[in-house]
C-alpha cells in the first residue's frame, strides 16, 4: 500500500513548520499536523526575542554563534516578521565588573557586533532607564513575532504543496513490530479549514518518515509508542505592558537570573522570564507572585514599570532535554542546545525521529539539520534552501518600505498594517470595498482579518496570531465582536457565537493576570459593555435547555443604510 | 503631572554651557514620548462623544485615535502623524471628559508640533498661514501703530479675498478691527505701575481695609494680544475693577500666551513665547504678585500647557500661581457680597461659556457672579462649543465645520431673550458676534460696570450732595 505521504511532520511549532517547510522546498512530499492552532505550544509563549547571541557569550559559545549566525539570516529571509531593535546588556552599579568585562570579551569572540555606550549614553538610547545604570553593551537583539513567522512557514510549505492540518490531535502512533509508519489523529472538526461545529472525524495516516516536533509534549508521543524520551518541561512566566517603555531589547547583564529582560514587541513590552521545572506542559500553577516578581526586579532597570499598565501573562514551557544519566539539578543549566533522536539508532525502532530542545531563533538551522537527517534516511539527495528564499511577506522588503501607497489608511493604521503583511501588503490591503478598522488598539482592518479568515477558516484565535486584532490594551473587549462579525455571511450563527466565545475566553485566560489598575478598569468596562449590548452575563441563547430562540418575536430593527464607499457607518 | 512625565537627566550635553539658559530636558518638545500616557486609556470613548469636531466632521476620526490610540502604535523613530490631527480645534473639551485623566490635549499638541515639524511643506500656503495666524501678536503691532490704515485695508473686500486666495483665510470673516490706542499704551500714559499703587493705596483706605500698606494685595495682568490690540476696553475693565478692590496692579513684559501656536502644531514659536512669559512672571511671582489672565485662553496655556510642554525653570511655579480674573476674586475677596445691591442699567446677556474656561472649572461662574447684580441677567446658551476655537475658525477649509459647531450656540443666543453677548473669550466673542449679529461683552466690563459705575455714581452724588 502507498503511503498517503513521505514525511509527516507532528507538531505545529517553530520548529515542525520550520521542518515543513523545508522539506516541501527540497521537493518532498509532506504533511503536518497540529492539535490546536499553529505556534499553539511554546512557539506561541515565548518571549519574542530574536537572540543576537550575546546572551549565550559567556557560558555557550557554540550556541552564541549559532545566534548571530541565524539572527543575520532570518533579517533577509522574515523581515517583516523581525524588528531590528538593537538590545543592550546593561549593568547596574551592584552588578559585577569582572562579567561585564566576560561579556564584552565573549561576544567579540563569537563575532557578535558589540560596543561599550556609558550609562548617559544608554539612556540617550533608552530615556526610561534608570538614573543610575553604569554602562551597557549595545548587540544587534531584535524582536520577533513568533506568530506570524512560524505561519509564514506553514504558509509557504503548502505553497511547495505540503498539507498543513491543525486542531488535528495525534492520538496514536501506528507501530508494526519495530517499524512505525504513520499516526492516527482526530480532527476536532473534520480535515480541511477549521470550522467549528463540524463533526469530529479520525484519519490515520501513513508516512514512510515520522518527525516528532512536538516540544514540551515529544515525551507524550513517544509513549504511544513505548518509546522513553526524557523531556524536563520548565515553565517561564511572561508579562506584557500596554505600551513600550523601551525600543530596544534591555537586557540586565548579570551571569544568570529571572526576570532579566525587557523586549519590545509590536505595540507592547515584554518582561520574562523565570526557569522552574514542571511535571506537565498542559497543568501547571500560574501564579501571581511569579508576575510581581517579575515587575518588581525589573524595575530596578526601567523604573517606569513600577506604576506601568500591565495587559496581561502567559506562561509557556521549555523543551528542555538532557541524554539520559546527565543529572542537572537545576534547570536554567540544562542546556538550550537541541537533539535530534533518531528512534532507529537509540531504541531500534526505524521510522521515526524526535526533536527536542532548541530556540526559536535557530529554528531555521535546527529544521535544516533534521531535514538533511530524513533526506539521507530516505535517500534523497536535494539541499536546502531555506536560508536564500524569503518567506511569503518578506519578498522584496526594501520597495516596500520606500512605497508611499498608504492604501487610505490613517498613517499610523497604514503603517503597522504593512509592517504586518509586509511584501503582501498590497495584495491584502488594496481593496476597492469598505476597509474600516476593525481593532481600533492594534489598527488591524477589514481587509486583514479577511485574508486572515481565508487562511484559516472560523478560527478567531488564528485570525488574532495573524494580525494581532484583540491583543490590544483592551484586550478584546471592543473588538472580539467585530471580529466575528466578520465571518458572517460564510459561517452561520451558531458557528459565529461558538468562535466569538472561544476568542474571548482566550484573551481572558491571560488578562486575569492583570486584573488591578487601569487593567482592571478595563475588565470591568468590557464586562459591563458585554453584559449590557449582548446579553453575556447571562445570554438565553447560551442557556442550555432552552428552545432555540425565537427571533422572529423581535422586530427588523430600522432599515440598513447603504454602505457607504470610505467604510464609515459600518460596524 | 500625568505618568508621562519624563525622566531627567541632569546631564544634559550642552546644557551646562549656559548658566542662564533654562535646563532643556527634552532637545524638542517633538521627541517627547507619550506613549505611557496612553496606559489611562480604557477605550470608553467618553472623549469622542465630547467632541464638537468629531460631531460635525465625519472624517475627523476623534480624540480616542488622535491621542492615546495614535500614540500607542508609534515607535521610537515614527514621525508619520495623522493629518487629521490638524483638524482638532484644541478646545480640548477631551480632556475634561476623559474620566481616566488621559493627557489628551498634551498628546494632540505634541503630535501638532511633530506633524509640521516632519509633514508639512515649510514653503507651502498652509505652513505660512498658520505661521501668520499663529503669530497674530507679530503682525498686530503693525496693525496697531497704523490702526485706521490697517482696519481700513483689512476690511477691504479685496484683502480678504487675497487672504482667502493667497492665505487660506477665510474671506466670510470680519478681521478684527485694532483699537486706536493699545492698552500698553494707555497703561503708560497712566503712569504705570506706580499710578496703580497709588491708586490701590487710595481704595484701600477708602474701603477701611485694615492694612493700607499691603503688598499681599499686588498682582501682574496678563493680559495677552487680544486685549492688548483689540479691546483695551476689557483690559481697562480688569485694571479698574481691581484697583477698586485695592489691588495694584503690575503689567509685565510679556509674549503671546502661545495658544495659536500650540493649535497650529508651531512649538518653536510657543516655546521661545513661553519662555520671555515664563521668566517675566516668574520674576513677578518674586516681586510678591499673583498673575490674573482675562482671557480664558491664556490661563489654561500658562496652567495646563506649559507643564506639559514645557520645562523651563519656574514654568510650574508659574502655572500655580496664575488664576482666572474673576476665579481670583471670588476666592480672594467676596465678590458676590460686593456685588449685593449694585445695579446696572440695560440689557440681558446671552452668556456662552468659553471651553477653555469649562476645563479650568469656571463654566459656571459668570452667571453667579452676574445673578448678584440688579437690573441685568445673564442667560446660559448651554454647554455647546463655539466652534472658532481661536485661529482654527480662520482657516478657509475650517469655515464650514466651524460654523456648524456653532450653529447651536448662534440658535440659543437667538433664542435667549437677550440682545447682547457675553463670554470670557476674545476668539469666541468674535464668533458670537459673526454669527448674531450681536455686541459682545467681556464679565470684567459688566463687573466694572456695577462696581466702578457705583463708584463713579456715589462721587458724583458726594459732589452734588457737596455742591
Ligand atoms: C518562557 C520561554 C521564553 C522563551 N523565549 C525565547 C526567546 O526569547 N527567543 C528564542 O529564540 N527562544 C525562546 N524560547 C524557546 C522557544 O520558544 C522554543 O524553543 C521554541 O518555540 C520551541 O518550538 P517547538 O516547535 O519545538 O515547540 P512547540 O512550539 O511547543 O511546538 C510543539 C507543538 O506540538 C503540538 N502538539 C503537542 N502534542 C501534540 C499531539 N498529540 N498531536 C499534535 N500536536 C501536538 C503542540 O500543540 C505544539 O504546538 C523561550 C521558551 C520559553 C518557554
Ligand atoms: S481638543 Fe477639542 S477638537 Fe480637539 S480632539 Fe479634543 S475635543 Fe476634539
Ligand atoms: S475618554 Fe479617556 S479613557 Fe475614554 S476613550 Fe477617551 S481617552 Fe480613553
Amino acid at each position: 500500500m502507498a503511503d498517503d505521504t513521505e514525511v509527516l511532520v507532528l507538531g505545529g511549532g517553530s520548529t515542525g513548520c520550520g521542518i515543513a517547510r523545508d522539506l516541501a522546498m527540497r521537493g518532498l512530499e509532506v504533511t503536518l499536523v497540529e492539535r490546536e492552532n499553529l505556534t499553539d505550544g511554546t512557539t506561541g509563549r515565548m518571549h519574542g526575542l530574536l537572540h543576537s547571541g550575546g546572551r549565550y557569550a559567556v557560558s555557550d559559545q557554540a550556541s552564541a554563534t549559532e545566534c548571530i549566525e541565524e539572527n543575520e539570516i532570518l533579517r533577509e529571509i522574515a523581515g517583516h516578521c523581525v524588528e531590528l531593535t538593537g538590545g543592550l546588556f546593561v549593568q547596574r552599579p551592584e552588578d559585577s565588573d569582572k562579567y561585564f568585562r566576560e561579556k564584552l570579551e565573549g561576544c567579540r569572540e563569537c563575532d557578535i557586533p558589540a560596543r561599550v555606550l556609558s550609562g548617559r549614553e544608554a539612556r540617550a538610547v533608552e530615556p526610561y532607564l534608570a538614573n543610575d545604570v553604569k554602562r551597557a553593551i549595545e548587540v544587534p537583539d531584535g524582536a520577533v513575532d513568533p506568530f506570524r513567522l512560524c505561519v509564514a512557514n506553514a504558509l509557504d510549505a503548502e505553497q511547495h504543496g505540503a498539507r498543513v492540518e491543525t486542531h488535528a490531535e495525534v492520538i496514536d502512533l501506528l507501530r508494526d513490530g519495530d517499524d512505525i509508519y504513520g499516526v492516527e489523529v482526530r480532527h476536532e472538526s473534520g480535515p480541511g479549514k477549521r470550522t467549528h461545529e463540524a463533526a469530529g472525524t479520525t484519519e490515520e495516516i501513513t508516512a514512510e518518515y515520522v518527525v516528532n516536533a512536538t516540544g514540551a509534549w515529544a515525551g507524550q508521543i513517544g509513549e504511544m509508542a513505548n518509546l522513553d524520551i526524557e523531556v524536563r518541561p520548565s515553565k517561564g512566566v511572561m508579562t506584557i505592558m500596554n505600551v513600550r517603555q523601551v525600543d530596544t531589547v534591555i537586557n540586565r547583564c548579570k551571569p544568570k537570573g529571572d526576570a532579566d529582560i525587557i523586549v519590545p514587541h509590536e505595540t507592547t513590552a515584554i518582561l520574562g522570564t523565570t526557569d522552574e521545572e514542571v511535571a506537565d506542559p498542559d497543568d501547571y500553577p500560574e501564579e501571581r507572585w511569579e508576575v510581581d516578581q517579575m515587575i518588581d526586579t525589573l524595575s530596578e532597570l526601567v523604573p517606569i514599570l513600577e506604576e506601568a499598565r500591565t495587559i496581561r501573562s502567559f506562561w509557556g514551557v521549555r523543551p528542555l532535554y538532557e541524554p539520559p544519566g546527565t543529572g542537572t539539578q537545576d534547570p536554567t543549566d540544562i542546556t538550550r542546545d537541541f537533539f535530534l533522536l533518531d528512534h532507529d539508532d537509540r531504541d531500534g525502532v526505524s521510522g521515526m525521529s524526535s526533536i527536542v530542545g532548541g530556540k526559536f531563533t535557530t529554528y531555521r538551522a535546527m529544521a535544516e539539520e533534521i531535514s538533511d537527517h530524513v533526506c539521507e534516511k530516505l535517500g534523497v539527495s536535494a539541499s536546502c534552501a531555506t536560508a536564500d528564499e524569503p518567506l511569503p511577506g518578506s519578498e522584496n522588503i526594501e520597495t516596500l518600505e520606500a512605497g508611499m501607497d498608504d492604501f487610505g489608511l490613517r498613517s499610523p493604521v497604514a503603517r503597522r498594517s504593512k509592517q504586518r503583511l509586509g511584501s503582501r501588503a498590497s495584495d491584502v490591503l488594496g481593496t476597492d470595498d469598505a476597509n474600516p478598522v476593525i481593532c481600533q488598539c492594534e489598527g488591524v482592518t477589514r481587509a486583514e482579518v479577511q485574508d486572515a479568515i481565508s487562511q484559516s477558516g472560523s478560527d478567531l484565535n488564528a485570525v488574532r496570531i495573524r494580525t494581532r486584532a484583540s491583543m490590544g490594551n483592551c484586550q478584546g473587549g471592543f473588538c472580539c465582536a467585530n471580529m466575528a462579525n466578520e465571518l458572517h455571511p460564510e459561517y452561520d450563527e451558531p458557528t459565529v457565537r461558538a468562535a466569538l466565545d472561544e476568542l474571548f475566553q482566550e484573551r481572558w485566560k491571560g488578562e486575569r493576570h492583570a486584573l488591578w489598575g487601569e487593567q482592571l478598569s478595563q475588565a470591568m468596562l468590557n464586562y459591563a459593555l458585554h453584559a449590557t449590548t449582548m446579553n453575556r452575563d447571562r445570554d438565553p441563547a447560551n442557556a442550555a435547555e432552552s428552545e432555540s430562540l425565537d427571533y422572529a418575536a423581535f422586530d427588523g430593527g430600522r432599515p440598513a443604510p447603504e454602505r457607504r464607499a470610505d467604510g464609515r457607518g459600518d460596524p | 503631572m500625568s505618568d508621562a512625565e519624563q525622566p531627567t537627566d541632569d546631564h544634559v550635553p550642552g546644557a551646562e554651557d549656559d548658566e542662564f539658559e533654562p535646563v532643556q530636558v527634552f532637545p524638542e518638545a517633538e521627541s517627547m514620548d507619550l506613549r505611557p500616557g496612553a496606559d489611562n486609556c480604557y477605550k470608553c470613548s467618553t472623549c469622542d462623544t465630547n467632541c464638537p469636531v468629531a460631531e460635525v466632521d465625519d472624517e475627523f476620526p476623534g480624540p480616542k485615535f488622535q491621542g492615546p490610540e495614535q500614540w500607542r502604535l508609534k515607535r521610537q523613530g515614527d514621525h508619520d502623524i495623522d493629518d487629521s490631527v490638524m483638524k482638532c480645534s484644541n478646545c480640548m473639551r477631551c480632556d475634561s471628559a476623559c474620566p481616566s485623566e488621559v493627557p489628551l490635549s498634551q498628546m494632540h499638541n505634541t503630535a501638532r508640533g511633530e506633524y509640521v515639524e516632519e509633514n508639512m511643506d515649510k514653503f507651502s500656503r498652509e505652513y505660512i498661514r498658520n505661521r501668520i495666524l499663529a503669530n497674530y501678536r507679530r503682525l498686530a503691532p503693525l496693525g496697531a501703530a497704523f490702526p485706521r490704515t490697517a482696519n481700513f485695508v483689512m476690511g477691504l473686500s479685496v484683502t480678504k479675498w487675497l487672504g482667502e486666495k493667497t492665505l487660506g483665510i477665510t474671506s466670510e470673516r470680519d478681521l478684527p478691527e485694532f483699537a486706536t490706542e493699545t492698552f500698553r499704551a494707555w497703561w503708560t500714559k497712566r503712569g504705570g505701575n506706580a499710578t496703580s499703587k497709588k491708586r490701590a493705596r487710595e481704595a484701600r483706605a477708602k474701603r477701611g481695609d485694615a492694612k493700607v500698606e499691603n503688598p499681599d494685595k499686588r498682582i501682574a495682568y496678563f493680559h495677552g494680544c487680544y486685549s492688548n490690540y483689540n479691546t483695551p476696553e476689557v483690559a481697562k475693565a480688569l485694571v479698574r475693577v481691581y484697583e477698586h478692590f485695592g489691588y495694584e496692579i503690575m503689567v509685565p513684559e510679556q509674549s503671546c500666551s502661545g495658544t495659536p501656536m500650540f493649535a497650529n502644531g508651531m512649538l518653536d514659536d510657543a516655546r521661545r513665547a513661553a519662555e520671555t512669559n515664563v521668566r517675566e512672571l516668574g520674576a513677578a511671582i518674586e516681586d510678591g504678585a499673583d498673575i490674573v489672565a482675562s482671557c480664558s485662553s491664556c490661563s489654561m496655556s500658562l496652567r495646563q500647557e506649559y507643564p506639559e510642554l514645557f520645562d523651563f525653570e519656574n514654568t510650574k511655579n508659574v502655572a500655580e500661581n496664575t488664576w482666572d480674573a474673576i476665579e481670583y476674586l471670588r476666592v480672594h475677596e467676596d465678590l458676590e457680597g460686593e456685588l449685593e445691591g449694585t445695579s446696572v442699567k440695560g440689557e440681558d446677556f446671552a452668556y456662552h461659556a468659553p471651553c477653555h474656561s469649562r476645563n479650568q472649572g469656571l463654566d459656571g461662574q459668570t452667571i453667579e457672579v452676574v445673578d448678584a447684580i440688579d437690573g441685568i441677567d445673564a442667560h446660559d446658551v448651554g454647554d455647546s462649543c463655539s466652534g472658532i476655537s481661536g485661529t482654527y475658525g480662520w482657516k478657509a477649509e475650517n469655515y464650514e465645520t466651524s460654523m456648524k459647531i456653532g450653529e447651536e450656540m448662534f440658535e440659543h443666543m437667538e433664542d435667549a431673550d437677550a440682545e447682547t453677548g457675553l463670554t470670557e473669550c476674545p476668539t469666541c466673542s468674535m464668533q458670537m458676534g459673526h454669527g448674531t449679529g450681536y455686541e459682545i461683552k467681556h464679565t470684567l466690563e459688566v463687573l466694572e460696570a456695577a462696581l466702578v459705575g457705583a463708584d463713579r455714581d456715589a462721587d458724583r452724588r458726594k459732589r452734588q450732595e457737596a455742591g
